[in-house]
């Protein structure tokens, strides 16, 4: 249906009711199509009157789309009146019309009210985020920063994480003010950024150059800029942040790994006890290794080859430099097949040391522990994201730490020109987080144009140094 | 001419267009559609009838009007909500604004709604009882239905029935129901044993519970009307668990006088281990035949969260033997998760006992999770593969695939 395009009288709203093949919808389905047209409030205000004076009473679910209507088209009058009916009608409102009304009002030179409409959210339940998203932005435009993050505070406490449109604002509208206060806020926030391993959007990577460079009196400069592949910044020629661990976390990540992934709900699930204490006592008598590969997932990368051929070139390729190599693989390579000839095997297993799981047993989590315990040196080759086994760690900040340790440490390859395959594409030797030094900060960000992965990190940066 | 503006007067003077009357008057030169395109256009822009801006906010002084005494009796009710009723108040405020949420909510279910600790579970909850509802009230409508349409009929079918006089008696129910249990009473002394492992409560949620006891009991049922029944174990049952509450739901009184086993030891203890095969869909071996000598364990778990290997870990753990269904063989699988119901597992193990036929026991598999049966010689079902291929890939894919065929027929003449 399309909605009239002026007020019209109850006779032809009632025409048009009997028109409609349902007529007992009619009403809602009309109110939809005038919030997806963006029709005048005059002429849903016409349709109000008429159900009012038929029925004598206008329904909630009516009432909450006139009200997404006039939010939609910024009519606040209209918005405080249908809140003053809604709230002597009914005592209570639900989230839905609440949410509206605090986007409607904190858009508005009333902005105050939403303050007093989330404090009536609390009582009943959470604000949701983006309940906290108006207000706060209401209250950083009228320049109440104080207010402002008195509210941001409050919903890192419910443990709510905060938009980037909200910490965007808070960095756009705090531009040219003075205050330590604001400054600690501020990079507090940059810190936020870089616990989580969030990256700014290009937009949000201006407003944070902006404010800096508008800091009165802190002559701060920020540049675009590549990284080096040695980590070094062209602009300031500053050396980022390795991307090693630090022994502590190490040990963590070590520490966690065997608890969630490898036993986690139970031990049988992946392995069985008696093959992982073989697999730990083949692993502790000939540490360390240099690179740990995973047999299967290498033997699969050319097609039009045997899988042991792969495997084979593989070793080949890697076996430079008196490396010490551990193959990981299954117990069903050991036998003579089509597709694993056994002369091969034995060749290969002059060249590297090779532990074989049952074919029940799963190989990686194997991959994981014998790198780790190798020491920070130590990388391993496979194709996999390992996706499911970061899914098994329990807390996010392990899950970040896994991130960055494999960002560090797999060797990935491609399967174009075969030749230069294990030439790796180079383990990341920088962390690429937000970082600081106190005079420089460093600060990647996605660009808008390219798309991205959640396992690729962004490659641009924005450096922003203080001139002495 | 003249007519033409007398027909154009009477039409600025309908009663349709009152205002376009008012100032159209003095240029009744206008030609016919200028005038009425204007009128809109300046309707649009300026509202200002006296009659239409009173119409306008007429719904606000109804809605108002109305309130005095809905709000006065309320104030002091207001203050006193207890966290129970202000729930009550918010399920019952989003049914107005059209969410799926049930109209009945007992106290019980609105106290597990607020222990969800997240909206998404919530909103979850409150759509399932609202469907449950649902369903309730279609099936309530139509078993009066039925109940208004068999009075009918025996109205019209007062006269005597001649099958009174068939000299066969009637089986009822109850005989019915006897002779059923007299089979399975048999099958308790001299049947096959199966073993339900009732070991799983704790990788499950309350609702998965619920199901699992549901699909039991439906194998239960079909076990029973069977020709040549199972002998049922339940092994690591506890007594008070979970699994116990949810059957004396469905059973009541019955649940004493089932012809089945029910123990709190695990199977192992119970039956020889070198007899035992535990039925999982992880396992890496195929089922070929059905063995009338071992005892076939079924794990009864549900597992919406997709926990692969759970029941896989727990045979691993005993050592005992494993084994699939050979869907893959006889089957070629569409979507679906390749672990079946406890019921439809009930039926196949039942099919396979009797007739030893694959294909009659797999036709219990759901009808959406296949295409069809591996019927054809293989060849045919080649070359549908690779019109499927084709046409999904083009041309190109079309000569790899001979590439790899010639590969092929390389190694098959070289062995």
């Amino acid at each position: 249906v399309e909605p009239p395009e002026m007020p019209l009288q109850a006779e032809e709203w009632n025409r048009l009711k009997e028109s409609f093949r349902s007529p007992e919808m009619f009403e809602t389905v009309m109110f939809n199509s005038m919030i997806k047209c963006n029709s005048p409030i005059d002429v849903a205000k016409s349709l109000l009157t008429h159900v009012a004076k038929s029925d004598g009473d206008v329904s909630y679910n009516l009432l909450v789309k006139y009200l997404a209507l006039c939010v939609q088209q910024g009519q606040t009058s209209e918005i405080h009146d249908v809140y003053d009916i809604m709230k002597r009608r009914f005592k209570v409102i639900e989230s839905g019309a609440y949410n509206l009304l605090i986007r409607g009002l904190s858009n508005s030179d009333q902005w105050r009210m939403a303050l007093t409409l989330l404090e009536e959210v609390k009582k009943v339940m959470v604000p949701s985020r983006t309940n906290y998203e108006s207000c706060i932005k209401a209250a950083s435009r009228h320049q109440e920063m104080n207010l402002a993050f008195e509210l941001y505070h409050e919903m890192l406490a419910k443990d709510l994480v905060p938009t980037l449109d909200v910490l965007q604002a808070f960095f756009d509208f705090s531009r040219g003010m003075k205050g330590a206060e604001l400054q600690k806020e501020l990079f507090g926030m940059l810190l936020h950024l870089r616990e989580n391993q969030i990256y700014p959007r290009k937009t949000f990577m201006w407003s944070i150059k902006l404010w800096f460079e508008s800091i009165p009196g802190g002559n701060w400069r920020g540049h675009l800029t590549h990284i080096k592949d040695s980590g070094q910044c062209p602009v300031c020629n500053h050396q980022l942040e390795d991307s090693d661990l630090t022994e502590e976390e190490y040990n963590n990540l070590r520490e966690k790994l065997v608890r969630d992934v490898i036993h986690g709900t139970d031990l049988f699930r992946k392995t069985s006890p008696q093959e992982f204490q073989a697999f730990q006592t083949f692993v502790e008598n000939r540490l360390p290794f240099d690179i740990v590969i995973d047999g299967l997932n290498v033997s699969h990368i050319n097609p039009r080859k045997m899988h042991c051929e792969n495997l084979f070139d593989a070793l080949n390729c890697l076996a430079k430099e008196n490396a010490r190599l551990l193959v990981l693989g299954r117990k069903h390579m050991l036998t003579n097949s089509s597709n694993w000839k056994r002369d091969i095997m034995k060749e290969m297993q002059n060249k590297a040391d090779f532990f074989f799981a049952e074919n029940i047993s799963e190989d990686d989590a194997f991959l994981l522990y014998a790198t780790l315990q190798s020491g920070k040196h130590c990388k391993f080759v496979t194709r996999d994201f390992l996706r499911d086994h970061k899914a098994c760690l329990s807390d996010s900040l392990t899950r970040h730490l896994f991130r960055k340790w494999q960002r560090g440490h797999q060797i990935a390859f491609s399967k174009k020109n075969f030749l230069s395959v294990f030439i790796q594409q180079p383990a990341l030797c920088y962390d690429c987080v937000v970082q600081t030094t106190g005079d420089t900060w460093h600060i990647p960000y996605k660009d808008t144009l390219e798309e991205k992965y959640s396992y690729r990190v962004p490659r641009k940066w924005l450096c922003i140094q203080r001139k002495k | 001419m003249q007519s033409a503006n007398m027909f154009l007067k009477k039409i600025l003077r309908s009663p349709a267009l009152p205002f376009v009357a008012q100032c159209g008057m003095k240029k009744d030169l206008l030609p016919l559609s200028r005038s009425l395109s204007l009128s809109l256009c300046l309707k649009k822009d300026n509202p200002c009838n006296h009659k239409e801006k009173l119409d306008l906010d007429a719904w606000k002084t109804v809605m108002k009007s109305g309130l005095p005494e809905v709000s006065s009796e309320t104030v002091s009710e207001h203050k006193e909500l207890s966290t129970l009723a202000a729930a009550h108040k918010t399920v019952e405020m989003w049914r107005l604004a059209g969410r799926l949420v049930p109209e009945n909510i007992t106290e019980e279910q609105l106290k597990t709604f607020m222990e969800f600790s997240s909206k998404s579970a919530q909103k979850k909850y409150l759509k399932f009882l609202h469907l449950k509802e649902l369903y309730k009230k279609n099936n309530k409508r139509k078993m009066d239905e039925k109940r208004e349409r068999r009075l009918e009929t025996k109205e019209q079918a007062s006269e005597p029935d001649e099958a009174r006089r068939n000299s066969f008696v009637c089986l009822w129910a109850s005989c019915m129901d006897k002779a059923y249990s007299w089979r399975t009473a048999q099958s308790m002394i001299f049947g096959q044993p199966l073993v339900f492992d009732m070991s799983y409560e704790k990788d499950m949620s309350a609702r998965e519970v619920a199901n699992a006891v549901r699909q039991m009991v439906f194998s239960e049922g079909c076990n029973r009307r069977s020709a040549d029944p199972f002998h049922i174990y339940f092994c690591n049952f506890k007594e008070d668990s979970l699994y116990h509450r949810e059957f004396i739901k469905h059973y009541r009184e019955a649940w004493g006088k089932l012809l089945i086993t029910v123990t709190d030891q695990c199977y192992t203890e119970v039956f020889p281990k070198d007899k035992l095969i535990y039925l999982t869909a992880d396992s890496p071996k195929v089922m070929k035949t059905f063995d009338h000598d071992k005892i076939y364990i079924v794990g009864s778990i549900v597992d919406k969260s997709i926990k692969t290997g759970v029941s896989l870990a727990r045979a691993k753990r005993l050592g005992l033997e494993t084994a699939a269904l050979p869907l893959e063989k006889y089957l070629l699988w569409n979507i679906g998760a390749k672990n079946l119901t406890l019921d439809q597992m009930m039926h196949i193990l039942l099919t396979l006992k009797d007739t030893g036929d694959w294909k009659k026991a797999l036709e219990f598999v759901p009808k959406r999770k296949y295409f069809g049966f591996v019927s054809q010689p293989i060849h045919e079902l080649k070359k549908t593969l690779s019109l499927v291929n084709t046409l999904k890939l083009g041309r190109r894919h079309e000569e790899l695939q001979k590439q790899f065929a010639k590969n092929y027929s390389k190694k098959l003449t070289r062995k």
